[in-house]
């Protein structure tokens, strides 16, 4: 138990501060910082979002009312932007998560001597997603990618391009996931650490398979970390910019356009920063929607247990 | 271990290894490769005559190859050199900064009941969730008000909302999970913050670290608010210097070379922090 040692100042009584204050005290100029720097572009973004702003001809702001808000539902771009936002996002949790998992595994079964490998697996989290964008650009494209030099090494003189217009949210995914699984593995590898090894045995002795000791022995005590990190990744899944614009731009095409990429180009390239505000509503709607569901499905089980 | 576990694992362990470094070296090996080496067709799979150029060429240095080509210092040397500058004072301080803050906020909402709680741990998972594509423009209006645009003072302000709210968040989890002996320390008649400064910290030390290493991540690696915020002025940051060789003229060997780089100090910390990210468990 840490306890104070003998050589610090003795104890004395003081006219002690009650929970709420002491709360108060620690926390009100950081509440105060976060409301400031929550409270104030939402607003500004909310009040953007029920005007039609003009540049052109001089700056104008003239309120229309829920006409953007109404425009963004019968606009078939947004639809189908959110609709690779959630593929990417739903894609993206799935592979983070097994090849967390797996690479848990792994890190787990090293013998004492390659224990330096942890070291290296826990690198692509050290990379920036700008950095994994370019990555993965380069890995991908037909003039310079993988797929033509394995093309290449098997005799042909085709360009195998990775990035194509069916599958670039899946290849997307896939980098994220390259990105983000490192940091899961551990967590969950610090999990399992924490699994008596008698549990083994005992699986042992009733011939458990390994699929059998796998699920019933490895997998309870690690899904509490599972949903923390579903929620986790869902969130930077749907928010991700940046990596999606140094990779794909949106491309071929508008074929990986996501949400984030489409909100993007409404206001800083068409500038047109109402209807964009109105649009990043409905985004932060399905944020919070998937997280919330993501919760009343899954999470409140993993507590009560 | 039975030789076919054995076998298995090293499998494992290869297919992982390759896993991690192959995108990596993909775009690491253009640095010390020229353009033309670069275009060939099919692909070069390493370098084959390995040189430096790109890495003189970006801090504004010729450098002539010993078949006596020589390659140009980069019109973007400033930039780069700014950007390093930069990016190390933007991390250091919202580092400090953000673990300063956070760790008594944490710590209060962690461990103490109090009116509103709920409410204002909802406030911080918002802020959590706030996309930025949706409060660039709002901090970019403002920021063009205050004059605060392309300053590193700006930027700062910017990333800590990043920051503040996400580090808060992983840390409330490691605290709670920490056993209650403030209890017994308060019954000892200690004050809280000694309470806090002299137990809880030093207890939950490999927490705190993890959630310091994070901050700096996230601000070292950030370049959605420094794309619009601060490129091509003097508070430029390393990402947002580099784009430079993405977009307007692709400099795919200066690229990978400023990429290689920036990603020194990340693997650094992060090979070193491993140790302590197996120590933290989540609530």
């Amino acid at each position: 138990m840490a306890h104070p040692d003998n050589s610090a100042p003795a104890p004395h009584r003081r006219t002690e501060v009650s929970n709420l204050s002491f709360a108060l005290i620690i926390s009100i100029p950081v509440l105060v910082f976060l409301l400031i720097v929550v409270a104030y572009p939402l607003a500004y973004a909310f009040y953007l979002s029920f005007n039609e702003i003009r540049f052109f001809g001089g700056y104008s702001a003239d309120w229309v009312g829920l006409t953007n808000y109404a425009n963004v539902l019968y606009d078939p771009s947004f639809w189908s932007s959110l609709g690779r936002t959630l593929r990417f996002t739903v894609e993206t949790v799935i592979l983070t998560l097994a090849i967390g998992l797996g690479l848990a595994l792994i890190l787990k079964h090293l013998p004492p001597g390659w224990r330096w490998l942890r070291a290296l697996i826990i690198l692509p989290w050290a990379v920036s997603p700008y950095g994994a964008g370019i990555f993965f650009a380069y890995l991908g494209r037909g003039q310079t990618g993988i797929g033509t030099s394995v093309a290449a090494a098997l005799g042909s003189d085709q360009t195998f391009n990775l990035i194509s217009a069916n599958f670039v949210m899946e290849y997307l995914a896939l980098g994220a996931a390259w990105n983000m699984a490192p940091l899961v593995a551990f967590f969950l590898l610090a999990n399992m650490l924490t699994t008596p090894p008698r549990l083994y045995d005992l699986a042992k002795i009733d011939q458990m398979s390994h699929f059998e000791t796998f699920w019933h022995v490895t997998l309870p005590p690690l899904r509490f970390t599972i949903f923390v990190f579903s929620c986790i990744t869902t969130v930077l899944a749907m928010k991700t910019f940046d990596y999606i614009f140094t990779e794909t731009q949106g491309g071929p095409g508008s074929a990986s356009a996501v949400l984030t990429y489409t909100l993007y180009k409404i206001s800083f390239v068409n500038l047109d920063l109402g209807y964009g505000a109105a649009m990043s509503f409905f985004l932060l709607a399905v944020i919070l929607g998937s997280t919330g569901i993501l919760y009343f499905i899954w999470g409140r089980k993993e507590e009560r247990q | 271990m039975s030789r076919r576990a054995a076998f298995w694992l090293v499998l494992a362990v290869v297919v992982a290894v390759i896993w991690t470094f192959l995108p990596m070296y993909w775009t690491v090996k253009y640095a010390f490769m020229t353009k033309t080496e670069i275009a060939r067709f099919p692909p070069m799979l390493y370098p084959h005559a390995p040189n430096l150029a790109s890495f003189f060429n970006i801090f504004g240095f010729d450098y002539t190859a010993d078949n006596g080509t020589v390659y140009k210092a980069s019109g973007q040397a400033r930039q780069i050199i700014l950007g390093i500058r930069n990016s190390v004072l933007v991390a250091v301080i919202v580092t400090a900064v953000t673990t300063l803050v956070v760790v008594p906020l944490a710590y209060v909402f962690a461990r103490l009941e109090f009116p509103f709680k709920g409410k204002l741990l909802a406030a911080i998972l918002l802020s959590v969730s706030l996309p930025p594509v949706s409060t660039l423009i709002p901090f970019y209006t403002l920021y063009v008000q205050l004059g605060l645009t392309g300053t590193l003072i700006g930027l700062i302000i910017v990333t800590l909302t990043i920051t503040i709210p996400i580090v808060a968040w992983m840390l409330i989890g490691f605290f709670r999970n920490l056993p209650p002996v403030e209890l017994l320390a308060r019954v000892d008649g200690f004050s809280r913050f000694y309470v806090l400064t002299r137990i809880i910290v030093p207890m939950a030390r490999s927490g705190i670290l993890v959630a310091a290493v994070i901050a700096f991540l996230f601000s070292w690696n950030e370049y959605v608010y420094a794309q619009i915020l601060v490129t091509g002025s003097n508070a430029v940051t390393l990402p947002a210097a580099m784009s430079g060789f993405l977009f307007q003229v692709p400099e795919p060997s200066q690229l990978a070379a400023s990429l290689l780089l920036s990603l020194l100090p990340p693997f650094v910390i992060a090979f070193f922090l491993q140790k302590h990210i197996a120590e933290m468990h989540l609530a």
